[in-house]
């Protein structure tokens, strides 16, 4: 077995077009592992994952999937296009039509179509892949209603759904609990765990440090640039915290970071 | 006239017959592109494309004669979908944009048709189609280009309804916005330049708008708008041809085909908004109903007392 990091930055920088952007990125993700990214409201943390899904330039430093390099670093124009259906993204907020007339399984399928291409259309594999998925997240009995009578939650559940339906070797979620109920955020923790155990990465940025704890095995702080990284424990501390929110005031309690004027965004 | 002369006879006369088949291939790709139309909202640039169609025909036609009319019209129309792609990239998607570029293109194609000697006619033909005179030799390119924007669509259909549901998902999972909007944007125009040539630049956007509006109006699955749009399409495109036939040759009023095919389209909608809005009315009346009659306090059987 392929035993190299999943995914490995070094050096790297990600920045939009307009100039903003996160630098100095140093991570590696190995199988099964899940990391949190942490960091204030323009921080730089949905730009890196932008950036690993080739949506954002890289414009410096290496980025690695595996034992595969999509180029080197340097050129302000290069994406960091990822191996085929290999990475698997739960953006932030889908600004979805909810009169849009798809089914919830039709919505999960969508993870499919990359790998299968232009010509090829879903198949026993496909469909067997989507109620699994579908089961993972716990929407199995949900399948086919339509995708706009979900509840937020819900909805962010059958995204991640769609996200597990391409079969990622490693899985970037965008501030998933953001705006999720108690019964949703379980369910979310016991699909990481659930992916985990099946080997899959998980690079997930939040301001939850329930999610850090619980699920994640290290921890990368970044605000623009990384400002620390490594075991949850060792890198939670207060005062590293405090100078990634920038001297805001930080208090930290058994589960959530609060930042007071700090909307959790 | 007997009305199965008119549905079936009449189209026995080859005019009559290289109409309904030129209208009913015409019909269904319209049909099936015009659902793509109607999720991503693209009714507005999909006016602008009719328009861009028309110096293209009308400068075909004054190199080319009728033969130049399809070639003149692919070419704008394609330069059409580019220019379009592009503002929308651009972010320049404002109803201003559009409406500049097609009164501009508009006023480009009347120019050019003002230096023909019969400036009236041809004008009426381009605007108003012909598609009872449609000659022989001219129906296999009109279904040549109809159904390149039915493969075009096809081809990349599950991610073009992916990126119709979440742009940015389909982004992310490495989809190109930018080929998949020039794609459809370019079948759109197809489907513009095989319409020009039979009900007009513009009368066609009704085959582009109608079929999917109506079939949002009869199923909520995403699969079945497809058939349901194109079969309505077709079925309306037959009607509409039958009942100029009829009215024309039957009662004497001389009344042009292409505009007959478009009421029958729009006259089919409101008949499908009436009865979707009749049965959504009567569900919620029922479920009002029901629901009163559940939170109703229960009858206590009596003892007499």
């Amino acid at each position: 077995m392929d035993d190299s990091p999943v995914l490995r930055l070094r050096g790297a920088a990600f920045t939009h077009p307009g100039g903003t952007g996160v630098s100095g990125l140093d991570l590696d993700i190995a199988r099964g592992e899940a990391v949190a990214l942490i960091g204030p409201n323009g921080a730089g943390k949905s730009t890196l994952l932008k950036g690993i899904l080739g949506l954002v330039p890289r414009t410096a430093g290496t980025i690695e999937f595996g034992s595969q390099r999509p180029g080197a670093g340097g050129s302000p124009t290069l994406a960091s296009h990822a191996p085929n259906g290999m990475v698997g993204f739960l953006p932030q907020s889908a600004d979805l039509d909810p009169d849009f007339p798809i089914s919830v399984e039709q919505v999960v399928m969508q993870g499919r179509y990359r790998g299968l291409g232009l010509l090829r259309w879903p198949g026993r594999a496909d469909r067997a892949a989507v109620r699994e998925a579908l089961e993972t997240v716990g929407l199995a009995e949900l399948a086919k209603r339509p995708f706009g009578e979900l509840s937020g939650g819900q909805r962010q559940r059958g995204l991640l759904a769609r996200a597990l339906a391409s079969d990622p070797g490693l899985l970037l979620l965008d501030e998933p609990f953001n705006g999720l109920d108690q019964p949703n955020r379980d369910a979310l923790v016991g699909t990481v765990r659930a992916l985990k155990t099946r080997g899959v990465a998980v690079l997930v940025s939040t301001h939850d440090l329930d999610l850090a704890r619980r699920v994640c095995d290290s921890v990368v702080l970044v605000n623009r640039t990384q400002l620390a990284s490594g075991p949850v424990d060792d890198v939670l501390t207060l005062s590293n915290v405090q100078e990634c929110f920038e001297g805001v005031e930080v208090e930290i309690d058994e589960h959530t970071l609060v930042v007071p004027g700090h909307e959790g965004h | 006239m007997p009305l199965t002369d008119a549905l079936f006879g009449a189209f026995a006369i080859p005019f009559m017959g290289r109409a309904l088949l030129v209208m009913l291939v015409l019909a269904v790709v319209a049909g099936f592109v015009g659902v793509l139309v109607n999720l991503r909202g693209l009714e507005f640039i999909s006016d602008g494309l009719t328009h861009a169609v028309f110096p293209g025909l009308a400068i075909g036609l004054a190199v080319g004669g009728s033969a130049g009319l399809l070639p003149g019209a692919a070419i704008a129309a394609l330069a059409g979908a580019l220019a379009l792609t592009w503002l929308d990239r651009a972010g320049i998607t404002s109803d201003a944009a559009i409406a500049i570029v097609l009164t501009a293109t508009f006023s480009v194609g009347v120019i050019v048709v003002s230096r023909s000697d019969d400036y009236a006619g041809e004008l009426e033909a381009l605007l108003f189609g012909r598609v009872l005179t449609i000659p022989p030799d001219e129906v296999l390119p009109l279904i040549v280009v109809s159904i390149t924007a039915l493969l075009m669509v096809l081809v990349t259909l599950k991610q073009q309804l992916y990126r119709a549901f979440d742009a940015k998902g389909s982004r992310a999972a490495g989809d190109s916005a930018l080929v998949l909007d020039l794609v459809l944007n370019s079948a759109i125009a197809l489907v513009v330049v095989a319409a020009a040539s039979t009900i007009g630049t513009l009368l066609v956007l009704a085959l582009l708008i109608v079929p999917g509006a109506v079939a949002r109006l009869t199923t909520a699955r995403l699969w079945w708008l497809f058939p349901a749009a194109a079969g309505f399409a077709a079925i309306a495109a037959w009607l509409g041809l039958a009942l100029g036939f009829a009215v024309s040759v039957g009662a004497g009023v001389d009344v042009p085909a292409g505009s007959t095919v478009v009421a029958v389209f729009v006259v089919g909608y409101a008949i499908v908004l009436l009865v979707s809005s009749t049965i959504r009315w009567s569900r919620t009346r029922i479920n009002g109903s029901r629901d009163r009659a559940e939170h109703r306090d229960p009858v206590v059987a009596g003892d007499g007392r």
